[in-house]
């Protein structure tokens, strides 16, 4: 396809959400009516709704503030991209916060009822069966976010302009569920609640060649790989008698590998190593310094992240 | 020449790891492996350190 199709067209009214089916190949635009708007957004497998995005895998793969040219991940155990931010005018999403709730806003500002993310969320799932427990922590696009000096998230006011939008090109069938974010009373949206356009594109063969490639790998688990794929459907938690762990790896085996060093090489690991960290266990600083070798060496992501094939 | 043993405590996992560095031809052996990551380590280390001192 050279030109992209428009498929559908919807006006998100403040207050309000939208769950839709968005196919494999085809491209939800989020757009700004007026401007300085933030959108929640989730999504979820459309065959299976307990694969979700998650924002804990997507940020630590992306940082905290993906962008055109990042994924939105699905959680652990599938971690597959679900999305690609094929284009995004602003720069400036958010994955730091969770979706703002009821709870917030008659915590700190003592309403009994007001707009919020996580009721909107559940409210436009329930059009697919979904339950207000089924909601998870947002992707809040056009959010602008940091962390300060303290360790707190925050949050400031956005400068988006009518006319700006993210482009999520979707990677399987997904129920799409975008919101008008519903906080009035914060900097999130510049203290007003505004509209936001959706339109659904068919991806053109151009779209669908940025999509750079990533990994699949054995780790990827679906329900036929789950020791119990059945779906729990009452609410009570009651212990299976006959559960028998099976912990991957186990039992540990801790295993003693003697080095010897010469004279100049205890130099150097005593000039490098982490005594103030491990006292006087040479051991134990020598396996920090082996790993963290290691890590400068070989690793092609950030610590702690999966390899996508950049870092 | 006098040595000094350090004797590393690894668990089947972290041996997995090193033996896979190993059979990509980066050391001979396990204690190599070891040898390897310190001089590297350690090099980087003075590197990062001069350039602080240059600056």
């Amino acid at each position: 396809m050279m030109s992209r199709q428009i498929i559908s067209e919807f006006v998100l009214e403040p207050g309000t959400g939208k769950a839709i089916e968005l196919l494999k190949g085809q491209i939800l635009r989020i757009e700004q009516v007026e401007g300085g708007q933030c959108a929640d957004f989730n999504c979820f497998n459309l065959h299976d709704y307990k694969e979700f995005m998650h924002c804990g895998r997507t940020r630590t793969v992306h940082g905290f503030h993906p962008t055109t040219g990042t994924f939105m991940w699905s959680a652990p155990p599938r971690e597959r991209a679900m999305l690609y931010i094929l284009e995004d005018t602003v720069g400036r999403n958010d994955v730091l916060f969770p979706r703002c709730s009821a709870y917030v806003y008659e915590a700190a500002y003592g309403f009994a009822v007001h707009t919020n993310c996580h009721d909107i969320q559940a409210e436009a799932q329930r059009e697919y069966g979904l339950t207000p427990d089924d909601v998870h922590d947002s992707f809040n696009l056009f959010m602008c976010t940091g962390v300060d000096e303290d360790g707190h998230a925050f949050m400031t006011r956005q400068t988006s302009k009518p006319g700006d939008y993210v482009d999520l090109l979707a990677l399987m069938d997904v129920l799409a569920v975008p919101n008008v974010c519903g906080a009035d009373v914060m900097k999130t949206s510049n203290f007003a609640l505004k509209p936001l356009k959706l339109k659904v594109f068919a991806a053109t063969d151009a779209d669908l060649a940025k999509v750079p490639s990533v990994p699949t790998l054995a780790s990827q688990r679906t329900p036929k790989d789950f020791r119990n794929s059945a779906i729990k459907t009452d609410r009570p938690l009651r212990r299976d008698p006959a559960y028998e762990a099976e912990f991957p790896n186990t039992p540990i085996v801790v295993t003693e590998l003697p080095v010897a060093l010469a004279g100049d090489e205890l130099a150097m690991f005593n000039a490098v190593k982490r005594s103030d960290i491990y006292g006087d266990d040479d051991a134990a600083a020598l396996r920090d310094l082996l790993f963290s070798w290691w890590e400068e060496r070989f690793l092609q992501a950030h610590a702690g992240a999966p390899s996508i094939g950049n870092k | 020449m006098t040595e000094t043993i350090v004797r590393l405590r690894l668990n089947q996992q972290q041996l997995e790891l090193m033996d896979r560095t190993i059979a990509q031809g980066v050391a001979a052996d396990r204690e190599a492996l070891v040898r390897l990551a310190l001089r590297e380590y350690a090099a980087a280390r003075a590197v990062r350190a001069a350039a602080e001192t240059a600056r």
